[in-house]
């Protein structure tokens, strides 16, 4: 008995929805093609999302643009998140590293994906330049009444809770980028720094890919905190430092009095100045009255003790 | 209509699970020893052989490159060109995944009817462009492989990129996963858009041939039209649309010098392996390099102390030249076709700077480096200058530049090279442009 009645049921249901169908396709079916392919490539040119969703979006709000945009957003972020979890535990090795100066100021984040193909995209970049500021804001708000030189680092899972306005946060932003490009990415770390007014701090990133201008890219960045140097050359002399300690990976900072040993030499200060090699760096800086007191150097890709931690 | 867009939906996400579904489908089968290497060495038997093409592909990840390629191994594995390889064999092979000091770029090799191909998967910019460089691997064409449900995506792009920058000129296109689209529409417009794209790059996207099919359903043997016949249709473009490769022996003869000797009686020979032509017994010959150049004619060609009709690239000979004197050439010097290259100062190139890992410096160089440039059977001291905004070049790396040499030597676009510097080796390039010399140029060397 009741299995009759449940069979009716589904009948009736199943005819309702097939007249529906009919009515709609005979509302739009005519002009529906033509309009939608103009429409379709429109949608796709602006939003750059796949066809088959493009088209889902146009079917769905009835070639409504407005509507079908902010559906392919937020489906973006949706099948972000999904493909961000079934990427999950690939290996992301190459990446960017992005570095930002400000006034006293400065950030340099690491942003890893698996392909160098995806560091070149425009997208990708966009992110990293999200991460740089994302950090910078956070690091504002958080040393607003310290005073001195503050030097924060920040991992994977801290920066993923970071906000970049209107809610969303960082890690929505990644799966996002996932979403799009297709491959595996990590936020991998982030170091802030900020010093007090007479001391100053130099940039150096190598292997630069971009397109932005705020934000410096490469595959090398340094950040090198001093003191002194000749006036209004301390920008030149951050830079060289920088490339210095880019090219020579320096693991500490050593004294100015270390006798230096050789090729293999670790310490910043014993030695050879890159980009003067008769001079060690220690000498270098005397000569410029100049005394670095701290340096960073990201690797992208580089294993770090940090994380393992 | 509802149910339609659900079906469409239901279709590309068993297309985007598709991987693990062929994953679990497939038993492993062993990896046959690839025959490129063999092929390239077999120089001789050309003629015999059929002539080898190498082939990559390129395209989005998941728009199904593997795919298509295990899918041509099986279709060509029926007419015994190829040994099928399963989705899994290609993906995981270890030389992919291992980005280690060299890349195995080319693991998978089938044969048509016309000709056989070695074929080659992109693992990243950086690697493909040293493999360019080094010359472990070319490509002579490619097929750039597009989702039907996706269209072109961010990497469809910088793969056609880096094939620009490579020097690929020829392009295949297929459209993937057209069973996963039912209108036709929509397969137009994805062509539409590709040819768009491949003309936005600078290929001749009206002509480009667009093969349409799905390399799942030539897997699965179902839906032949878009499956197996697809994918046959694809390889005979490729054999018609992308040409061979110039061989060797087609082109005008050089024999860089590697001695001199002179023979009592008979004259001055010098000796050194053909690097490529055919040279034969009353040729007219040029000699070059080390600020000397001269004519002169081919009166003999020897080789294991028997006297031959003709050398090919590849014969180490020894060649005796009419009125030449011992003190007139040196090794280093080339013998060549008249005309057909000359000796310059001033070349761009391409370089690839060898890691610590693979023997090379661990410190990064700046600009005005003077290393040694070696080069066929000469040396030369150069100066590098870094081009645009480059301010250092750091070991591992690829990099444009600038190669000043002290006296001019034989030098043409395409030229491989190496750079030393005391007694470690830093890079090897590849001449991409011949540059004139300048006065500053002169006087900087002063």
């Amino acid at each position: 008995m009741s299995l009759t009645f449940l069979f009716r049921a589904i009948t009736r249901d199943v005819a309702k929805v097939s007249v529906c169908q009919h009515l709609q396709s005979l509302h739009t079916g005519c002009h529906l093609l033509a309009a939608d392919k103009a429409l379709l490539m429109k949608l796709r040119k602006n939003t750059g999302y796949t066809f088959i969703n493009c088209k889902k979006a146009l079917e769905k709000f009835d070639n409504d643009m407005a509507q079908a945009e902010t559906w392919l957003h937020e489906q973006a972020q949706k099948e972000g998140w999904s493909k961000a979890n079934k990427l999950e535990g690939r290996k992301a090795k190459e990446g960017l590293i992005g570095v930002f100066v400000g006034n006293k100021a400065a950030v340099m984040v690491e942003v890893n994906c698996e392909t160098d193909f995806v560091a070149h995209n425009e997208k990708f970049q966009q992110l990293v330049k999200d991460v740089t500021f994302a950090t910078l804001a956070h690091h504002r708000i958080k040393t607003q009444s310290q005073d001195g030189y503050v030097k924060s680092v920040l991992l994977g899972d801290q920066l993923g809770k970071l906000s970049v306005g209107e809610g969303t946060s960082l890690a929505d932003q990644v799966a996002l980028t996932i979403g799009r490009l297709g491959e595996n990415m990590s936020v991998k770390r982030a170091v802030t720094v900020r010093v007090p007014a007479d001391w100053h701090i130099g940039s150096y990133i190598h292997g630069g890919v971009s397109s932005h201008t705020e934000v410096a890219m490469g595959r090398y960045g340094a950040l090198v905190v001093f003191q002194g140097g000749k006036e209004g050359e301390q920008e030149t002399l951050g830079r060289k430092l920088g490339q210095h300690v880019v090219g020579e990976a320096p693991l500490s900072l050593g004294n100015d009095n270390d006798l230096p040993c050789g090729e293999s030499e670790t310490r910043l200060l014993p030695q050879t100045f890159l980009a003067d090699p008769s001079r060690t760096v220690a000498q270098f800086l005397r000569g410029q009255q100049a005394r670095v007191l701290d340096f960073v150097r990201f690797q992208c890709g580089e294993s770090t003790g940090e994380a393992a931690k | 209509m509802a149910a339609l867009v659900g079906l469409r939906a239901c279709f590309s996400a068993l297309q985007l699970s598709s991987p693990s579904l062929l994953h679990s489908s497939f038993k492993l089968c062993a990896v046959p020893v690839s025959r490129r290497t063999f092929a390239a060495e077999a120089k001789k038997t050309y003629s015999r052989d059929k002539p080898h093409v190498n082939i990559g592909t390129i395209g989005h990840v998941d728009h199904g490159k593997t795919t298509l390629t295990a899918a041509i191994t099986k279709v060509l594995s029926g007419a015994g060109g190829a040994h099928y390889k399963k989705y899994e064999d290609i993906d995981n092979a270890p030389e992919e995944k291992a980005r280690g000091i060299t890349i195995n770029a080319s693991h998978v090799e089938y044969a048509t009817a016309n000709r056989h191909y070695a074929h080659t998967d992109c693992p990243g910019h950086a690697d493909y462009v040293k493999n360019m460089i080094t010359g472990t691997a070319q490509m002579d064409g490619c097929i750039l492989v597009v989702a039907a449900t996706d269209g072109q995506m961010p990497q469809t792009r910088e793969h056609l990129l880096l094939a620009r920058q490579i020097g690929v000129e020829h392009v295949v296109v297929f459209i993937n996963k057209a069973d996963a689209v039912e209108d036709k529409e929509m397969l137009e417009l994805v062509e539409i858009e590709i040819r768009e794209l491949l003309t936005e790059f600078g290929y001749d996207g009206d002509n480009t041939p667009v093969i349409i099919g799905s390399a799942l359903c030539a897997l699965e043997n179902r839906e032949p039209d878009l499956g197996v016949n697809a994918v046959m249709k694809l390889l005979e473009v490729v054999d018609a649309y992308v040409p061979l490769p110039k061989r060797e022996l087609e082109k005008p003869f050089l024999l860089p010098i590697e001695g001199v000797y002179s023979i009592p009686g008979r004259g001055t020979v010098v000796t050194g392996t053909m690097e490529r032509g055919i040279i034969k017994k009353g040729d007219d010959c040029e000699f070059l390099g080390h600020n000397r150049s001269f004519k002169s004619v081919v009166t003999g060609v020897e080789m294991f102390h028997k006297s031959l009709d003709r050398a090919e690239a590849g014969d180490n000979l020894g060649a005796l030249v009419r009125g030449l004197k011992r003190e007139d050439v040196r090794r280093g010097m080339v013998m060549c076709k008249p005309g057909s290259i000359k000796p310059h100062q001033k070349v761009k190139a391409q370089v690839y700077v060898l890691s610590k890992e693979e023997g090379g410096r661990h410190k990064p160089f700046l600009n005005n480096f003077m290393p040694v440039m070696f080069s066929l059977t000469w040396d030369m001291a150069c100066r590098i200058s870094l081009s645009g905004d480059k301010e250092m070049v750091m070991p591992g790396e690829d990099a444009a530049l600038t190669l000043t040499l002290r006296q001019p030597m034989v030098l043409e676009k395409g030229q491989r090279f190496t750079l030393r510097d005391g007694n470690r080796t830093i890079g090897t390039g590849l001449v991409t442009d011949i540059l004139t010399m300048t006065d500053d140029d002169q006087h900087n060397w002063g």
